[in-house]
């Protein structure tokens, strides 16, 4: 059994962020904007987007938003004729990376972990219209998909064609998990 | 202040009404009331104009208010009016000591005790200036005559001691405390354990041991006033030392493990001074010992007996010490240096593991103080990468580590056989740094920077592996692209000071002086100008760097006025000891006292001062040789021209009048913008907070007043001050050639020369060998008519030869290189040049003093390799296959060495 690392976590800051990006230009194909980087420092919500740190240093990072729930099929957002008229959201993972050499200790675990952690934490005050955590897998990685999966218990959903721009195969799945 | 002056004259005495208001005037003035002040002078003036203390209270008053011209000529104008009032004269000698004219001060000072010789506030303010001022008679004199008007004060009697003690009366100094004691009832609350009783003993104390040959003394006074003493380990700290001084070895060394109890484990000089204690050196040795810097004990000072390197073992490794000590980081450092061969081996193993492990950036540096050779009975740290790579040590740690880095590549472990769980993925990149430092240290940069970019790939958020990458490309002779990788360390956190103060550095070097202002900017005051902020915070590197960026870019003025903003930060550390006379005084922290003035006796000494006047000397003598630069502003000499050329030139200069108008007003123009910004940033609070910096503006911001100076006689004022406060570094004496010789002073320059020759030593020097050669060129021109100056010369010229002709002088440093191929590169660089300029022999053996084997031998930088290249091209064609030759030697050595022009 390899050996599991101690980490800390700590904030993304305006500070801080270009260690965000040499986590994201390491750990992925595609390369996020600037927008992308200033909503995460603008957002401020260390229990959502966060370093993992192992002895001091930054090796992983995990960026997660909350978003309007799609309501099915209609374009509307809103649960329109409901009875409370509430808007439902979701939590989604938009970018969990680990540099190469710290991988396989259970570092990503342990973000997720901390993501539905702090979901618990908060399910009944400022995150009281989620209902549930998604994010975009890439077809071909097939060790996320066992990673969230597996040990999550996140469930494949639809394929989305076309959904990736610049790499092959440009498709992905939806990969969610109910939390109420 | 009494306002009392019998003596008639206008309004004098002042009737009852005036003189109160008077006293009123002096209150609000001490308790800084300035404005009340004023207003009640003024109407003290409505009726009495020419009243002299008046006035001279209204000046000193506005004088607090920065109204500096106004306060002047109200103080003489009320001196005039009275010369007879101590009141105007005290005024005027406060006038002057605000304006740190502190001669002129105590003149006045000495004039109001004429005429009221008994005043205690003139008295007290004259004992300051005296003492800051170093004149040590009048200080003592001064503080007698306090002492006996006011016997009853403890500071009287304590200002009295010191002012024995800095004369060199160290028994008088002990009386003087004595009696003071003596004077006191046996329950005085000053005989009680405190601060105050504690300091004056221990200051005592330290009178005692000062007495030469004193110690015994000294060690029984310890004794009796242990229990008054609250500064435990200085106590125990003074106690070993007088004992190791006595010989009681036994007993200094029981000491020292006291103090190791206390928790001084750290403590390196306490270390030092165990040692010493342990193998009973003689007293010169446990002096310099004791005073070693930093992480230096005895060990490490100077090369052992095997016999003392056991007894020392014997206690170190598994013996009293480490057992008492069995935590202590400075114990393990001082293990290594008592080890050898496989024994150091071994515990160099488990050390680096340990060190590695936990992510120890240092380790490196660390270790390199254990690169020390023996130079005539004193170890020295060899830092060349010649030398370096010779050292066995060095050749051992490599070899760990790359052991370490074959094995946790390929299983995660330090050792394939290793029984223990993997290492954390970190250990490896520490490991790889490690050893990148190691090449780095070997002058292996290729090699380094391969290792750093596995590190970057590794974990490229780590702020530490730019900064190893930026001192590699920057001693590969790439800085632009060095502060670029730096720059990007920065970016990752932009709240590490140390990182951005790195960037600002290397920016500067680079020549970039605006964006390193920008970079530094970030943490400076946000409010005001940046540089007047860090000129506030005398933030000398910055300053020190700036200059030289300057100097490199020809901008003289900016350049001298940087250099100049240091020197000025001497001025204020060494008027800063002001309030240390009274306050120490007051606060009985006496032995801290002396330690203040003390150091600001040898204040100039100090390195950056050192850099500060080596700039400002080269800055002028350039300017010297090059008297044309600073003509250029003037207007050209149109009476030699015809009419045509007349009005061409004519033309010239306005163009070039207006282009320079035009800039300074768009730098007027974009400051005043800056600062309505950063008005704007800061609200409505912009009143607030900020007197000092709106009331600073510099009339010449460009230093022309600077270049106006008469640069010889700058520079010879500068290099007076090193002679005299740095006469140990070689520097001093070079500079101080440097300026003589440009003087015509054949002698001072003489004297220079032997006194740069004693300090180098039996190491050849470049820098000392060209200025002999200099000196022996230009003898003849230097001896002048002077029968007496002309023997001297001859005679010193012949000792400095050796005896011989210049030529053979230069040969005979030939013959040196040839024999010691691992010669200095750029000795070798001064040979040749001297070769040429001697024409000892030709150019094609001037060459080959450099290119065949110069790349090999010491002192071989990127820069000494450019400076080679450089001055193969000054020798003209018959170099040219030299300067080829050498291009591409260097080429191999430093691929990534950017050309500069």
């Amino acid at each position: 059994m390899v050996k599991q690392l101690e980490i800390e976590f700590g904030a993304i800051t305006a500070d801080n962020v270009e260690q965000l990006r040499k986590v994201n230009a390491a750990c992925f194909p595609v390369s996020y904007n600037d927008g992308f980087y200033k909503d995460v420092v603008a957002r401020k919500d260390e229990g959502l987007n966060k370093f993992a740190y192992v002895n001091g240093f930054v090796v992983g990072a995990v960026c997660t938003r909350v978003e309007d729930m799609p309501s099915a099929g209609s374009s509307s957002v809103k649960s329109g004729g409901g009875d409370e008229g509430e808007v439902r959201s979701r939590l989604y993972i938009m970018t969990l990376g680990v540099l190469a050499a710290y991988r396989g200790r259970g570092i990503g675990s342990k973000m997720i972990a901390s993501i539905l952690e702090y979901y618990e934490q908060h399910k009944d005050d400022e995150l009281s219209t989620v209902d549930e955590i998604t994010l975009h897998v890439q077809t071909s990685n097939t060790d996320a998909m066992k990673f969230y999966t597996s040990r999550f218990g996140f469930v494949k959903g639809e394929m989305v064609e076309n959904y990736y721009r610049r790499i092959d195969p440009p498709h992905c799945y939806i990969l969610s998990k109910k939390l109420r | 202040m009494a306002a009392d002056n019998p003596q008639a004259g206008q309004g004098r005495p002042l009737p009852k009404k005036e003189s109160d208001l008077f006293k009123g005037v002096v209150k609000h003035y001490e308790v800084k009331q300035y404005k009340k002040a004023i207003k009640q002078a003024d109407s003290i003036l409505k009726k009495f104009p020419n009243h002299g203390e008046t006035l001279a209270m209204k000046g000193l008053t506005l004088n607090c208010m920065s109204k500096r011209e106004e306060a002047h000529a109200l103080v003489k104008k009320g001196l005039m009016n009275d010369m007879r009032s101590h009141v105007c004269w005290h005024v005027y000698g406060l006038l002057h000591r605000s304006d740190r004219n502190y001669n002129e001060a105590i003149k006045a000072y000495k004039q109001a005790l004429k005429i009221d010789p008994e005043n205690l506030q003139i008295l007290r303010d004259l004992s300051l200036l005296q003492v800051q001022m170093r004149d040590i008679k009048g200080f003592g004199v001064t503080r007698h005559t306090l002492l006996a008007l006011k016997s009853n004060a403890k500071m009287n009697w304590i200002s009295f001691a010191l002012a024995k003690h800095l004369d060199g009366d160290l028994r008088g100094a002990v009386n003087v405390i004595d009696i003071y004691l003596g004077t006191l009832t046996e329950d005085s609350p000053e005989l009680e354990r405190g601060f105050e009783s504690s300091e004056l003993a221990m200051y005592r104390n330290s009178l005692l041991a000062e007495i030469p040959d004193n110690y015994e003394e000294a060690l029984e006074h310890l004794d009796t006033c242990e229990k008054l003493v609250v500064d435990r380990h200085g106590l125990l700290m003074s106690r070993a030392k007088y004992q190791l001084k006595l010989g009681r070895f036994q007993d200094a060394r029981e000491t020292f493990m006291t103090i190791f109890k206390r928790g001084a484990s750290e403590d390196y000089s306490v270390h030092s001074g165990y040692m010493c204690s342990l193998l009973e050196m003689d007293d010169a040795i446990c002096e310099e010992a004791l005073n070693l810097d930093g992480t230096g004990t005895l060990a490490t000072m100077m090369p052992l007996s095997a016999e003392q390197k056991q007894k020392l073992k014997d206690v170190y490794i598994g013996g009293e010490l480490s057992e008492e000590l069995p935590r202590s980081h400075a114990m393990q450092r001082i293990q290594l240096t008592l080890r050898e061969g496989d024994d150091l081996k071994n515990a160099l193993d488990i050390y680096c593991k340990k060190l590695l492990k936990k992510g120890a950036p240092s380790l490196g540096t660390d270790l390199s103080s254990l690169f020390l050779v023996d130079n005539n009975g004193r170890y020295e740290r060899v830092t060349d990468p010649v030398d370096v790579k010779a050292h066995p040590n060095y050749a051992m740690i490599v070899q760990l580590a790359d052991g370490y880095i074959s094995s946790l590549s390929s299983c995660s472990k330090f050792a394939a056989d290793d029984n223990d769980t993997e290492e954390d993925p970190s250990t490896l990149l520490w490991t790889w740094y490690l050893r990148a430092v190691l090449h780095e240290l070997g002058g292996e940069l290729s090699e380094g920077l391969e290792l750093i970019e596995k590190c970057l790939e590794h974990t490229p958020t780590a702020v530490d592996l730019y900064e190893l990458k930026a001192r590699l490309l920057k001693a590969s002779g790439d800085i632009k692209s060095a502060v670029e990788c730096l720059d990007k360390g920065r970016e990752l956190d932009k709240q590490d000071r140390y990182i951005n103060n790195q960037t600002t550095k290397y920016m500067l070097q680079a020549g970039m002086e605006e964006t390193a202002l920008e970079r530094i900017s970030l943490f400076t005051k946000h409010e005001g100008n940046p540089e007047q902020n860090l000129f506030d915070m005398q933030c000398s590197w910055y300053e020190l760097e700036l200059a030289a960026c300057l100097a490199k870019k020809e901008d003289w003025g900016r350049s001298l006025k940087k250099f100049a903003a240091v020197v000025k930060h001497f001025d204020d550390f060494h008027e800063d000891q002001f309030d240390f006379h009274s306050y120490c005084v007051r606060k009985v922290t006496l032995r801290a006292y002396i330690a203040v003035l003390r150091y600001e006796d040898t204040l100039w000494g100090q390195q950056y001062y050192g850099q500060a006047a080596e700039g400002i000397i080269n800055v002028y003598l350039h300017l010297h040789d090059n008297p044309t630069i600073t003509k250029e502003e003037e207007e050209p000499d149109y009476s030699s021209m015809t009419a045509a050329q007349r009005k061409k030139a004519k033309a010239i200069q306005r163009k070039k009048k207006k282009a320079a108008e035009k800039k300074a007003a768009e730098e007027a123009e974009k400051q005043k913008a800056k600062e309505e910004a950063a008005e704007k940033e800061n609200g409505g609070k912009k009143k607030q907070n900020n007197k000092g910096s709106q009331a600073v503006v510099d009339p010449d911001p460009l230093g022309k007043e600077l270049l106006q100076k008469d640069p010889l006689e700058e520079a010879k004022k500068y290099s007076a001050m090193l002679s005299k406060y740095a006469p140990n570094s070689i520097n001093t004496w070079l500079l101080q050639y440097d300026v003589s010789i440009r003087r015509g002073k054949a002698l001072m320059a003489l004297q220079a020369l032997f006194k740069a020759k004693a300090l180098a030593g039996n190491v050849p020097n470049s820098e000392v060998f060209s200025r002999i050669v200099d000196f022996a060129t230009k003898a003849d021109t230097l001896k002048g008519d002077n029968p007496v100056v002309q023997e001297v010369v001859e005679s010193e010229l012949a000792a400095l030869l050796n005896g011989g002709s210049i030529s053979d002088f230069v040969t005979s440093a030939v013959d040196h290189v040839k024999k010691n191929p691992l010669s200095d590169l750029s000795y070798r660089v001064a040979i040749a040049k001297a070769i040429v300029s001697t024409k000892t022999s030709g150019v094609a053996d001037a060459a080959s003093i450099v290119i065949d084997g110069g790349i090999n031998g010491r002192g071989v930088t990127a820069s000494c390799c450019h400076e080679a290249l450089v001055t193969l091209k000054k020798f003209g064609n018959e170099a040219d296959e030299a300067v080829t030759k050498w291009s591409e030697t260097v080429k191999t050595k430093f691929p990534l060495m950017v050309e500069t022009k």
